[in-house]
Parts: C-alpha cells; sequence; structure tokens
C-alpha cells in the first residue's frame, strides 16, 4: 500500500484542525449569551440543538472542547515523530467518538440537525482518517526514513 | 587492514539490524497501544448511546415535584393569563421561553425566584411568559396547556410546575397525561374547559403568534426577555441576562 508523504498527511492535518479551530470557535461565540448558531440554510436546527440540555458538559459549551482538541490536533501536525503520530491519532480518536455520539444525539433525541455541529463532525473524521493512515504508515520510523512500505525517503514537514 | 575494515562492516551491519529491528519493535508497540484506543473508544461510544437511549427521565406523572415551592413562590401574586405580578406596575419584564427547554426551567429555578419576590410582589414590575417553541413538537402543545391554565388563573403555577418536573426534551413525556397531572397540581379548578381550550385553534395560534414575535425581536434562544416601562423607550431587549440582579437593574432602568 502506497501512504501519502507524511509531510502532505502533517500539512493536510494542520489545514483540517484550523477550519475545525474556525467552526468550533464560531459556534462557541454564538452560544454565548443565550444566543445559537445561525443555521445557514435557515431553520432552527441550530437554535434547537443549541438550547438543548446535551449542548452543554459541567456548564461548559461543547465547542471549547472541540476547539481545544482542534488546537491540540494542530500542534500534533508540527512533531515529526511517534510522539506526534500517536497523540494525534488518540485525539482524533477521542474526537471522532465523541462526534458519533454527538451526531446520534441530533438525530434521535434532540430530532434537529446543525449545520455547523455536522461541519465539525465531518471536519474530525477526516482528521481522524489522516492521523490514522499517518500512524499506520509511519509509527515506528523516523522522520528522515520513509513509509512502512514500500520504503521511501521522505523528510519531514517544511 | 582488510581484516579491521571487514569487522568495521560487519559491526555496521549488526548495527542496522538492531536499529531496524527496535524501530519494529517500537512500531508493534504503538499499532497495539493504537488497536486498545480504538477498542476503548468504541466500549465509550456504545455505552453513552446505550445509556442515552435507556429510558427518560423526569416528566413522571405519577410523580410531581416540587408542588409546595411553586405554590410558595406565586400564591398571593395576582396573576392574569400569563401575567404574574400587579397589573397597574409600571414594568412589565417579557419572557420569550419553551416549556421544554431545560435552560428556560434552570431560570425558573435559580434567577426568576429572586426577581419575583424582589421587584414583581412588592409591585414594581409584572412579568409575562410568551411562548417561543424550538425546541421540538411537543413544545406546541406544552405551551397551549399552559395558556389554558391561564385563562384560570393558574397561569404561573402550571409554568413553574412543568419547569420543575420537566423531562428531557423531545423525549415523548408531554402526554395527557402528563399534562393534566401537572394541571391538576396546578390548582386549574376546570379540567374539562381547560382540556377544551388547549385544543382550541385560538390558544394554539397565539402559542405561534409569541413565537413569530420572539423571531421578529431576532430572539435566537430561549429563555430570551424584553422590558418595557415608563423609562424604556419602548420594548426594549435584553437578550439572555445571567443574573437575578442584572434583571432587577432593567427593571430599575426602565422604571
Amino acid at each position: 500500500m502506497k501512504f501519502p508523504s507524511e509531510a502532505n498527511l502533517r500539512r493536510a492535518i494542520a489545514f483540517v484542525a484550523v477550519l475545525g479551530i474556525g467552526v468550533a470557535t464560531y459556534i462557541t461565540i454564538a452560544d454565548s449569551g443565550g444566543g445559537s448558531p445561525t443555521c445557514l440554510a435557515g431553520g432552527t436546527g441550530c437554535e434547537t440543538v443549541a438550547n438543548s440540555s446535551y449542548s452543554h458538559i459541567a456548564g461548559v459549551n461543547v465547542a471549547v472542547f472541540g476547539i481545544v482538541g482542534y488546537i491540540a490536533l494542530f500542534l500534533t501536525a508540527f512533531f515529526a515523530n511517534d510522539f506526534g503520530r500517536f497523540v494525534g491519532f488518540a485525539i482524533s480518536l477521542g474526537g471522532f467518538g465523541f462526534s458519533i455520539y454527538l451526531t446520534y444525539l441530533e438525530l434521535f433525541t434532540i430530532e434537529a440537525i446543525c449545520q455547523w455541529c455536522v461541519s465539525s463532525a465531518v471536519l474530525m473524521t477526516i482528521l481522524f482518517l489522516l492521523n490514522t493512515t499517518r500512524l499506520i504508515g509511519y509509527a515506528g520510523i523516523d522522520a528522515t526514513s520513509g513509509p512502512a512500505e514500500p520504503p521511501e525517503s521522505e523528510a519531514g514537514l517544511a | 587492514m582488510s581484516n579491521k575494515k571487514e569487522r568495521e562492516k560487519r559491526r555496521e551491519e549488526r548495527l542496522q539490524e538492531e536499529a531496524k529491528a527496535q524501530s519494529g519493535d517500537r512500531r508493534t508497540k504503538i499499532l497495539q497501544l493504537g488497536a486498545g484506543a480504538v477498542f476503548l473508544v468504541i466500549v465509550a461510544v456504545v455505552v453513552l448511546i446505550v445509556a442515552n437511549s435507556g429510558g427518560s427521565s423526569g416528566g413522571d406523572a405519577q410523580n410531581l415535584k416540587e408542588v409546595a415551592a411553586v405554590d410558595s413562590l406565586v400564591n398571593g401574586v395576582p396573576q392574569e393569563g400569563m401575567t404574574i405580578g400587579d397589573p397597574s406596575a409600571k414594568v412589565e419584564l417579557m419572557e420569550y421561553g419553551d416549556l421544554q427547554c431545560p435552560v428556560c426551567k434552570a431560570y425558573s429555578e435559580e434567577v426568576l425566584p429572586q426577581v419575583i419576590d424582589n421587584k414583581v410582589k412588592s409591585g414594581k414590575a409584572r412579568i409575562t411568559f410568551h411562548n417561543f417553541t424550538i425546541i421540538g413538537e411537543q413544545s406546541q402543545p406544552a405551551g397551549a396547556a399552559t395558556l389554558a391554565a391561564g385563562e384560570q388563573g393558574r397561569g404561573w403555577n402550571y409554568l413553574e410546575l412543568f419547569y420543575r418536573n420537566q423531562g428531557e426534551e423531545n423525549s415523548g413525556y408531554v402526554t395527557d397525561e402528563f399534562m393534566e397531572a401537572v394541571a391538576k397540581a396546578a390548582g386549574v379548578k376546570n379540567i374539562a374547559q381547560w382540556n377544551k381550550e388547549r385544543k382550541s385553534s385560538a390558544i394554539n395560534n397565539e402559542v405561534k403568534a409569541t413565537t413569530a414575535q420572539a423571531q421578529r425581536y431576532g430572539f435566537t434562544g430561549t429563555p430570551s426577555f424584553a422590558i418595557k416601562g415608563p423609562s424604556s423607550s419602548g420594548v426594549e431587549l435584553l437578550g439572555t441576562p445571567q443574573t437575578p440582579e442584572e434583571f432587577e437593574e432593567a427593571i430599575d432602568k426602565a422604571s
């Protein structure tokens, strides 16, 4: 199996994480002071989700956890070693699992869909796939050497 | 000389093999750890979903809570329709809420009682509840049931009691049985009349009209508040003040 170069994977992770930081920050700001994000196509899905009891954990908006997660994922892209690979994988795995749970709540409990939450779930899914590819392709390999199979020389993120 | 070179070559090859073996070991350990993490996350998500789908909380018609607390909060205070307080009070605080909204419940329990004690009972302000149904389909019948209780002068008893026994949003707890139990505990005298009125088009249209009004004001969440008084320029939008003190300040300012 041919893996994309680790440098490209890291660039993609950093880029998608920045998008995630933007989406989660918007949700947090829109929710502050009792408001809610505005659904671009109209409808009240975003209001319903933002006003539900599931939008906060211990009084903290779940989007705040999203911001922290995306920032951490962004930072892991700068570590061209096993630490960066594994921590990036672990955070994106946790984020992906949490996104599945939140999407389940939207569909079956709150019965409303918020486009911004779905956007964040999609971004987190992409980050999970990128970090999984990075871990499988490059775990245990020095930054200056290539992916597990086939051997291919690769330098780190510029 | 050639022996020395050969030894060095063999040593280099051995070191390379050792490094490769170490790297392979590390890779195996990391991937095993990753697989373990995937397993743990799958278990956590399944547990969360199963725990969440296992029965809804609250909304128990057979076991209504805090009936006495609601009585002590609103009994003795004049009520007319969905307005609580002296009808001639100069300042009117308007709440736009959804009976299913957990934040509205928190306001009803933690923020508004102080405002009612300090500003409503003293005759300085009155509070009018308006429906702003955004949580789901069950918000409409819940809102209509509240207005119908208001027709019999028990609107705020109903509202406060509903909040204190609120279930999980859209979980199906807003049944005829639950709403009727709340009505009886709230002191609605004529249940047959209340049942008729809560299903009437006039009451249901009013729920929709105040929801539309809240949207025209630009409110996007519940509860949202507006105020009107001699010192305010018409209806002033307050949004969602966080503390009782902020409400009291707004009432003083509008007086």
